[in-house]
């Protein structure tokens, strides 16, 4: 047990700051890939993929913040997208000019109707607002077992999405919100993509990271060190949150229209699906993940539309993406239950793979 | 008065279904460690089941009812057997994640299949009518649901003490690798237990269709995220703690929806699950869970 | 009765047992002794299936039992008593019993046994309807071997009988091993207590370091030099 905890923290470096600078390194280098992906798209692609990729990358951003989570604690979390729709809501309602206010939640309370702020404060605000359900969830969450933190994770999802459904004062139910000033491209997308990599890789190596995986595998080893795991999955839960937040608002601010479904189980599947295909124990497999299912799933989109092959019109196949998805994480548990990745950062494959080449 | 036993009632009915699925998922949990995800998909293959054969020509609501409990009861060995073999002594997130990902594979399988839109199926709305007793009116129904679920119950209870098997299930819960040393087959003990789990499904399956008259892809999925919670509220793993649970969970409801004015009728799950979650703030390990810290001795 | 030849366990790159080949006759009680990290309980384990050998055969009355699941193992007549006892701590002593005889298909004859266990242990008989968890450590030793004992083996591995009890309980436990020899059972023991287990055995082997070091009458024990006595540790 000792073992594998200590092949969780690759060379361990002497000095503090030499570590930080190593996984702050690292974590630009497994975000090469996706700008490389981005500048493509940026210069190339016609305005329908440019519309996918923003997607893609909001995907990026919340399974790169559920990995914060998942990957460091080991517990399940499915709840995640309840964030992410609160930091979409949080700036609707906060940004949306007040002409589409008068259109759309004219009955606001709390002053919300006649309030406009620009989309930059209503960011910081929305996240504040994810930061407290955060924090007050995890407070519950961090102090459960894991299978009891997993159906809580879930509970969550539905008190928020219920909220979103039935106070239609403030989030307009079932309709969509629409008139969010759409003021988010993709080179914004890509710098915060590279920014939340970065800050989940330099979460994962710092101290909290190490002590709360190795917490994770053996957790009386791991009191017995004096770690507070209920304090650093507190910690990373918020973490977490907050990244799935972000991805929340960016979503809002390049979509412009947003609707409660968004945010429910569908997300959950998809970014789920994700993270494990890639492998939940690196951010590299967070981003692994993205890319791969991304490309799959829109593939498969066009065959369950029904696609005309040979002059064929073939029937709609509505739920065979669903049916993947959910063969992909059969699949994986079963098979490779580490992903695609396996155990190491794009960084650390990259030194071992020239070490071992010299 | 009327009223007032009329709600009760009807809290004792959505409780006794809540426990019949939290039970389900709480003997397979408590054996093999296996969050099951996919229990609500049980629930679904046996309503499907039952669609098809009234599609077919069935007209028998008895065999209707044998059917969804067979049907169910097949359908969570034969998860067992393709998906959660190969991932029996994995760490317990592993089970996690596979059992969601069945629950999605065969979620959308009902849609590809068999149409996204719900089906209908009237073969077993006899269930449901209205009795008197003098001035009461009673939902036959939702009596059935008490009745059965009880009968289930103490069924249950008498075959895990009484039959050997019940007795290996017990022990399994434990220590598996010393029920193998009586040479009690570990398939046979995992099978059976799956195969319980099962047929509580399909029990529940029946009541579902008899309330609704019609079938859907989702038709298990919120019904099961309850059960779970029950599972969470009694202590997870827990038998007795799954059906104190899951009344408890028909009560708060409930009360939940006599209690709030119409217009808030809504968030009436979202209060429940709030109250759930406020109440683990108060005893992490569920009511009747134990808090178990390393080392302690096993009784 | 058993013939084990030439069997090596390996967890990983570590080797835990080594091309090691013991047999023990009808009616025979054998002592496997050795140290703490010898390799016993791998071999136990090994012998009920428990973990998979890495090279070697097991033979059971003839038949190559090497590949036969652990369930199988015991329906063939091979029982094993784990060390640390292992009863179900949940369940009742009776129902302990009753699961002790779960292959067995005559309900006439388990009843039998079980009075007969019974009455041999009267704490057992008086903590029938208990949880087993609720009984002492000697109680345990007991309740573990006579539920052993339930599915009428041909051949009973007890592995450490004598583990963390005392010693006045761990003296009483071995006189009914000896009962149980006298009375016509194949046995074979392992044990760190070499003193206790010589007292009824008709050979001995030591282990030490996964490999066989002794392999003889106990008599044979006391002529070897002092080095052999440290592996003992008795």
């Amino acid at each position: 047990m000792s073992q594998a905890i200590e092949d969780t923290a690759p060379a361990a470096v002497a000095r503090p700051g030499g570590a930080l600078a190593r996984s702050l390194i690292g974590g630009l280098v497994t975000s090469l890939p996706v700008l490389v992906v981005g500048l493509l798209i940026l210069n190339f692609a016609p305005t329908y993929y440019t519309f996918l990729a923003l997607g893609a990358f909001v995907n990026l951003i919340v399974v790169v913040g559920l990995q914060v989570f998942m990957g460091n604690s080991n517990i399940a979390n499915l709840g995640h997208s309840a964030f992410v729709g609160l930091g979409a809501y949080g700036v609707a309602i906060l940004s949306t000019p007040l002409a589409m206010k008068k259109l759309s939640i004219p009955n606001a309370p709390f002053g919300f109707a006649t309030l406009e702020l620009d989309p930059v404060s209503s960011a910081l605000l929305a996240l504040l607002a994810v930061g407290i359900l955060a924090l007050v969830s995890g407070k519950v969450i961090s102090r459960l077992s894991g299978v009891a933190a997993t159906i809580v994770s879930l509970a969550l999802l539905i008190i928020v999405h219920s909220v979103f459904l039935n106070w239609t004062g403030l989030f307009k139910g079932n309709q969509a919100f629409f008139g969010i000033p759409k003021v988010v491209g993709l080179p914004w997308m890509m710098v915060m993509s590279v920014v939340v990599i970065v800050l989940a890789r330099l979460f994962k190596d710092s101290r909290w990271g190490l002590q709360l995986r190795a917490s994770a595998q053996s957790p009386q080893a791991a009191a017995a060190l004096g770690i507070d795991a209920r304090r650093l999955r507190l910690v990373s839960w918020v973490l977490s949150a907050l990244i799935c937040g972000l991805a929340g608002i960016l979503y809002a601010y390049f979509a412009g229209t947003i609707s409660p479904k968004l945010f429910y189980f569908q997300m959950i599947f998809n970014t789920l699906a994700m993270l494990i295909l890639g492998g939940m124990a690196t951010v590299t497999g967070a981003m692994t993940g993205v890319i791969v299912l991304s490309v799959g799933l829109e593939f498969i989109r066009s065959i369950e539309s029904g696609v005309t092959i040979a002059g064929i019109q073939l029937p709609q196949l509505l739920g065979l993406s669903g049916v993947a998805l959910g063969v992909v994480i059969v699949l994986c548990m079963a098979f490779r239950p580490s992903g695609i990745s396996g155990r190491y950062e794009l960084d650390e494959l990259l030194s071992r793979f020239f070490r071992h080449a010299k | 008065m009327d009223y007032a036993l009329q709600q009760v009632l009807n809290a004792l009915a959505f409780g006794a279904e809540y426990s019949l699925v939290a039970l389900g998922l709480a003997v397979v949990f408590s054996i093999m460690g296996l969050v099951n995800f996919a229990h609500g998909e049980i629930i679904g293959v046996s309503a499907y089941s039952v669609f098809l054969a009234a599609a077919l020509g069935l007209t028998s609501p008895i065999v209707a009812v044998l059917l969804a409990i067979a049907a169910a009861a097949l359908a969570a060995i034969a998860f067992e057997r393709v998906a959660f073999r190969p991932v029996r002594y994995a760490p317990t997130t592993t089970g996690l994640l596979t059992a969601f990902g069945v629950s999605i594979v065969v979620q959308n399988l009902f849609m590809l299949l068999i149409s996204p839109k719900p089906q209908s199926v009237s073969i077993l709305n006899g269930l449901n009518q209205m009795w008197f007793f003098g001035p009461f009116a009673v939902s036959s129904l939702q009596v059935m649901e008490l009745i059965v679920s009880g009968l289930t119950i103490l069924a249950l209870v008498l075959f895990l003490n009484r039959s050997t098997l019940g007795l290996a299930i017990r022990a399994a819960s434990r220590d598996f690798a010393t029920v193998r040393l009586m040479g009690i087959r570990a398939n046979r003990v995992i099978a059976t237990a799956f195969a319980i789990s099962g047929a509580l499904a399909g029990i529940a399956a029946v009541f579902i269709m008899a309330r609704r008259g019609s079938v859907s892809p989702d038709l298990g999925f919120s019904l099961v995220l309850k059960a779970f919670v029950a599972c969470v509220i009694g202590g997870f793993g827990s038998l007795p703690g799954a059906a104190v649970g899951g009344m408890l969970l028909g009560f708060i409801e409930v009360g939940l929806l006599v209690a709030l004015p119409q217009e808030y009728g809504g968030f009436k799950d979202a209060l429940t699950y709030a109250i759930i979650v406020a109440l683990l703030v108060y005893r992490p390990e569920g009511l009747l869970g134990q808090r178990v810290e390393l080392g302690d001795k096993e009784i | 009765m058993l013939k084990v030849e030439n069997l090596s366990v390996r967890y990983g790159a570590v080797a835990a047992v080594r091309d090691l080949s013991l047999s023990v006759g009808q009616g025979e009680l054998v002592a496997l002794l050795g140290p703490n990290g010898a390799g016993k309980s791998s071999t136990i384990n090994a012998l009920t299936g428990l973990v998979a050998p890495s090279a070697g055969r097991i033979v059971l009355d003839g038949q190559d039992i090497s590949r036969v699941r652990t369930e199988d193992r015991i329906r063939a007549g091979l029982t094993s008593t784990p060390e640390g006892r292992h009863i179900f701590a949940n369940l009742t002593v009776g129902e302990n019993l009753r699961l002790g005889a779960a292959t067995r298909r005559d309900p006439k004859g388990v009843r039998q046994d079980m009075e007969r266990f019974l009455a041999l242990f009267p704490v057992l008989s008086e903590r029938y309807a208990q949880a087993a968890g609720t009984l002492s450590g000697g109680e345990q030793q007991m309740l573990a071997i006579a539920r052993s004992l339930m599915s009428r083996p041909k051949l009973l591995l007890l592995d450490e009988p004598s583990l963390g009890l005392a010693p006045k309980i761990v003296v009483r436990i071995f006189d009914f091993i000896g009962q149980l020899k006298a009375e016509g059972l194949t046995l074979l023991v392992v044990e760190q207590n070499a003193r206790q287990a010589l007292r009824f055995a008709d050979r001995v082997y030591v282990m030490s370091s996964g490999a066989l070091r002794f392999d003889g009458p106990p008599s044979g024990l006391a002529d070897e030099h002092g080095l052999l006595n440290l592996y003992i540790g008795g």
